[in-house]
């Protein structure tokens, strides 16, 4: 038999059972019988479906009627319903879907398995032996069942076995032995646990991807725990007195079997709930000398000082990067005022060139007369409404206690504005020389400027003089006397410190020439 | 608890995210973890076997899906690089007209403020929670439409209660963000946010309904979206240029027309953005009806949303202290700041981006699959990638970002002075760019393992050493200076998250091969260590003859191919393994334009 097992014809992609079933992949060959384990999708009914495929002559009498023997054991099977089984959905035999040219004496068509192949779970590493008895648990469970009704399910070949999504295993491939027995499936589920817990499988006729488990000098398969010290002594007598034919305290029923693997289920989960202690605990005594425990605690702790130095570096190299900043930059005001370069904005356009404070020119001794008083003092501000339009009447209300003020500005002028002032309005032109502002403003900038109307724009006014507040009292000396009805006094540059600019102009008194 | 996806999704097409420059790792939740194939792909591997095995799905099949697929992803690139270059056309376009000031500050302030609350109220727990099930819900019998009308009924009523409680709550929520010892106006900034919050609505109805586009594989309309919006914006900008008026003369009043126009503009470019979601819905056949309730199956989900609801949240704070440190400092800071993180993040945007689509969906796959060798692997390679790529750039950023400021920002108004200091902004954080790179990465994958909680543990760290930096900078630095500080301390903060995130991966997955990117990492230093040199040399060349913004120009093409050019040539010459799949993938794409 071993002989038959390639067929030819079979390749993803091929079709078989007249042409219903497109192969899509191989999950392993069980040699035993020369089944192909594929996986295939159903065109009819759209679905994947699971094909054992029995490869072999249909001349060769003898194999055919093993064939036939397989495909009868799996029609049987067809009434079995039950989680740990694939359903059977269609058994073809030669001549019913399956021509003599193929090669093939039959297939078992069963509903796919979702999740793992068996082989892939044990290829890295061994599974938990908790882990290990729950999966085979379920098995085992439909192995009680099926033979209750007498059925075999030839569960004896790891390939067969896929591991569900959550957690169970599941005959995927069905499609027992001609010669297989009851003995045989309750030997395969010992196997399979040998397989779960150490990576080899324990009986004949494995496939080659898995090595085959060793033997001692006697014959008899070694026990799990002596391959992995961490597999529980009840798990490990378990699947050895399965799988040994041997007269003594061998296990023959699955019903044997499930009781020892709940209780062995039972004591894994008891001893992790217990290990995974020291975690919370690192103190606990017994435990802390398991390495990947004692391991993860400590990184733990090496990242909390990482973290811990990583932050200290960073605030210190905050602060230098911080000094460093203030040394190459440390005078911003030296840059000079923004330079505009396509479009000047209006507000520069209008900003007479002298900016810098100038000196108030020589005071003319002697040219003074009596103070004229404006008739009325409103808050000149053509760029908009203006600032303390309604205390402007405070600036010449003869207390220079009660004050004008500019409203507070973060930046300097000109860079909201390029001023704000008052304009005095007066009954007739008087013959100004001289303006004396009384305001706590140290380092105010301000221009005297006369117009000829109320709200003149800031271009249509003439500047006369100019200069910068100092003490409490500072008089402004015109150039020249000056003919005007309206004055403007007009800050260019407030007091204050940055954020904060703002003046306040606590009277003013107009000084006529003579 | 996640949720295996079959259906066909582009590689690039992210899930839905109004404003591209988020910052949302955890979105790999919902596009990557997704597709948790249980069934399938591992039996390729079957193949190493058993040599009789070769394909696993009929060919038939992937050949008609195949080049749909590609088609649509590159419909998608092309959308979302027109989207990212209006977007940030815009925002240089407004510097131009209104330069970065006070203005620009008040309405950069105010236009984050729907961003951080729909971020709050739905950013999250959207991306997270309610995209992937509203994939899952198509598969209902009634293909998802109960649904999401749902989700929809819900988004709504939530996004209207937040936009009007947001509105009136306006001034708070400025005097929040922004802190009036500084040149900031708040006053000016609320006039904006009661223009822009009723946007609100219509920007996270954008987000929904783009979700539900794309959960009905229908990605066109909500990549072309933010174009639409980005175009009203242009109209919006050029109305601001034309209309007189200077709104930030104190008091300022809300019917200043600039504040009118920019105001209205953007808040009709939001809801041009949702509008024009509506006919395609309407064509998938989705008619919306009021349905109230909470579907089941939502409940599955609360303590991943849970976690990153605290994402958002500290992030958030982040945010806020920031803007209120840059308010309390000079005019322009906000502004400055604002578009100096954009360009700060561009190479990330172009590079990295691209590096994690193509990466991201082999990592997500192996740790779904607990395979935490091919994790490491792929970490470690991406990582090193990055470093290769980004560190070049920062460098050249480092030293020509003067010159990038000046070039992009010193046109129209905007003055020489503003746009030099959002250089200098980009310089001294330049340093930032690969940490930034590798803390995204780095999150992704925790995300893509299903931890959310580190994450959120890492950002609380970069928080907390943030805001107490962030302090330091307004208290010492001259307030001209400190949104200088402020992209500083940002970049230093995301050395912070770098470090952190190494060393958690470390704690959960063991050794990182964090040797083998240290090396390349010291290399590319050393490369774009003299690649800078070559560039500082370059710019010395340039004569200032040429004028501010002339001169720039030539100095930053100048220096950004001297620096790059200098910088890959000596990494090829120390044969850096590394940058041979790099350079052939760049030599194919070439073929290929």
């Amino acid at each position: 038999m071993g002989t038959s097992t390639r067929g030819g014809s079979l390749a993803p992609g091929g079709v078989v059972g007249d042409g219903r079933y497109r192969l899509l992949a191989q999950f392993g060959i069980d040699e035993r019988a020369g089944a192909h384990l594929w996986r295939a999708r159903d065109g009819q009914l759209r679905r994947d479906v699971a094909l054992t495929m029995l490869v072999g002559d249909p001349a060769d009498a003898e194999a055919a009627r093993l064939g036939r023997r397989t495909l009868e054991r799996a029609a049987h099977a067809a009434k079995f319903n039950h989680p740990g089984v694939a359903r059977v959905l269609d058994v073809l035999s030669l001549g019913n879907g399956i021509s003599s040219s193929e090669g093939l004496l039959g297939i078992v068509v069963a509903e796919w398995t979702k999740g793992t192949d068996l082989i892939d779970l044990v290829a890295e590493r061994p599974v938990e032996p908790g882990t290990a008895a729950r999966m085979v648990q379920a098995l085992a469970e439909s192995v009680e069942l099926a033979h209750q009704s007498g059925l075999v399910l030839g569960l004896d070949h790891p390939q067969r076995l896929r591991l569900t999504p959550d957690g169970r295993l599941r005959l995927a491939f069905p499609g027992p032995l001609p010669d297989a027995t009851l003995r045989d499936d309750v030997k395969a589920l010992g196997a399979v646990l040998y397989l779960l817990l150490t990576g080899r499988w324990a009986l004949p006729g494995g496939p080659p991807a898995v090595p085959a488990a060793p033997r001692s000098p006697t014959g008899r398969v070694v026990p799990a725990r002596s391959l992995e010290p961490r597999v529980p002594q009840e798990l490990s007598a378990l699947a050895v007195r399965t799988i040994e034919d041997g007269g003594h305290g061998g296990i023959r029923t699955s019903a044997a079997i499930l009781r020892v693997l709940d209780e062995a289920a039972e004591a894994a989960e008891r001893t992790q709930y217990i290990a995974k202690d020291p975690n919370v605990d690192p103190d606990g005594g017994v435990w802390t000398t398991k390495k990947p425990v004692k391991d993860a605690a400590r990184r733990r702790k090496l990242a909390l000082g990482v973290t811990v130095l990583v932050v200290a570096a960073v605030g210190i190299l905050a602060w230098l990067g911080m000094m460093a900043i203030s040394f190459f930059q440390d005078d911003p005001e030296s840059s000079g005022p923004p330079v505009n370069l396509a479009d000047p904005t209006p507000t520069q356009q209008q900003n007479p060139p002298n900016q810098q404070p100038q000196n108030p020119p020589a005071p003319q001794p002697g040219a003074n007369g009596e103070p004229v008083a404006p008739n009325e003092v409103t808050v000149y501000n053509p760029e908009g409404e203006g600032d303390s339009v309604e205390d402007a009447g405070l600036a010449i209300d003869g207390d220079p206690a009660t004050v004008w003020r500019t409203d507070e500005y973060r930046q300097q002028f000109p860079t909201f504005k390029a001023g704000v002032g008052l304009v005095a309005t007066f009954d007739s032109p008087l013959q100004l020389a001289k303006v004396k502002v009384t305001a706590d403003s140290p380092g105010t900038d301000v221009e005297i400027r006369i117009a000829d109307d109320a709200d003149p724009a800031l271009d249509d006014t003439r500047v006369v003089g100019s200069g910068t507040l100092e003490g409490t009292d500072t008089e402004i000396q015109l150039q020249e006397p000056t003919s005007a009805r309206y004055v403007i006094v007009w800050i260019t540059s407030l007091s204050g410190e940055a954020p904060r600019f703002a003046s306040e102009l606590g009277e003013l008194t107009f000084l006529p020439a003579g | 608890m996640y949720i295996p996806r079959e259906r066909g999704m582009p590689p690039g097409v992210r899930w839905p995210a109004a404003d591209p420059d988020v910052l949302r790792p955890y979105d790999e939740l919902a596009t990557r973890m997704m597709p948790r194939i249980v069934d399938g792909l591992r039996h390729t591997e079957i193949g190493e076997r058993l040599p009789a095995v070769q394909l696993e799905r009929p060919k038939e099949e992937e050949q008609a899906k195949a080049p749909s697929l590609a088609r649509a992803s590159g419909r998608m690139a092309i959308a979302t690089l027109t989207s990212r270059i209006t977007g940030f056309a815009w925002k240089v376009m407004l510097a131009w007209v209104a330069t970065l000031g006070v203005l620009y500050d008040s309405f950069t302030v105010a236009n984050t403020l729907p961003l951080i609350i729909n971020e709050l109220l739905l950013g999250g727990v959207l991306t997270s929670v309610v995209v992937p099930l509203l994939v899952r819900s198509q598969d209902d019998k009634d293909g998802g439409e109960a649904y999401t009308q749902r989700l929809l009924t819900m988004a709504v009523t939530i996004l209207g209660i937040g936009t009007v409680v947001s509105v009136a709550l306006a001034p708070w929520l400025t005097s929040l963000l922004m802190d009036d010892t500084g040149d900031a106006n708040p006053q000016l900034a609320t006039w904006f946010a009661y223009l822009l919050l009723p946007g609100l609505l219509f920007y996270g109805l954008f987000a929904v309904l783009s979700a539900v586009l794309n959960a009905k594989q229908i990605f066109g309309p909500a990549q072309w979206a933010p174009v639409i919006n980005n175009l009203v914006i242009f109209a919006t900008i050029a109305a601001f240029a034309l209309v007189p008026g200077d709104p930030t003369i104190i008091p300022t009043q809300m019917s200043d027309p600039k504040v009118l126009v920019l105001g209205v503009g953007v808040l009709t470019a939001m809801v041009a953005q949702a509008l024009f979601l509506l006919p395609a819905l309407r064509r998938s056949g989705f008619r919306f009806r009021w349905r109230w309730g909470i579907d089941e199956r939502l409940k599955e989900f609360g303590g991943l949303a849970l976690w990153i609801l605290g994402y958002v949240a500290v992030s958030q704070i982040g945010m806020v202290v920031n803007t209120r440190v840059l308010t309390a400092g000079a005019a322009g800071g906000a502004s400055i700041y604002s578009n100096a993180w954009l360009l700060f993040q561009l190479p990330y945007g172009v590079i990295g981006v691209s590096l994690l689509t193509a990466l991201m969906p082999k990592m997500s796959r192996a740790a779904a699959d607990n395979d935490f060798r091919r994790l490491i692997g792929d970490l470690s390679y991406g990582s090193r990638l990055t470093t290769l790529m980004l560190l070049p750039v920062s460098a050249v950023m480092a030293v020509a970002g003067t010159s990038i400021g000046v070039a992009l920002f010193a046109l129209g108004k905007g003055s020489v002075e503003d746009a030099e200091r959002l250089g200098q902004a980009l310089a001294v954080s330049a340093f930032g760019l690969l940490p930034y790179a590798l803390v995204m990465l780095q999150m992704r994958v925790f995300y893509a393992m299903k931890d959310s909680r580190t994450p959120t543990l890492i950002m609380v760290v970069m928080t907390a050493v943030k805001i107490p930096l962030l302090y330091l900078a307004s208290a010492v630095l001259h307030p001209v200076n400190v949104v200088l500080g402020v992209m500083m301390v940002n970049s230093l903060v995301f050395v912070v998250g770098a470090v952190l995130g190494q060393v958690w991966l470390w704690v959960k997955l063991g050794n990182l091969r964090s040797k083998r990117v240290l090396g390349v990492i010291l290399f590319t230093v050393v490369a774009s260590g003299l690649g800078a040199l070559a560039a500082v040399v370059v710019g010395w060349l340039v004569p200032d003859a040429l004028g501010p913004v002339l001169g720039a120009w030539v100095k930053l093409i100048l220096q950004g191919v001297v620096g790059i050019g200098v910088s890959f040539g000596v990494l090829i010459a120390l044969k850096v393994d590394e940058l041979t799949p790099v350079t052939r993938r760049i030599t194919r794409m070439v073929r290929r334009a």
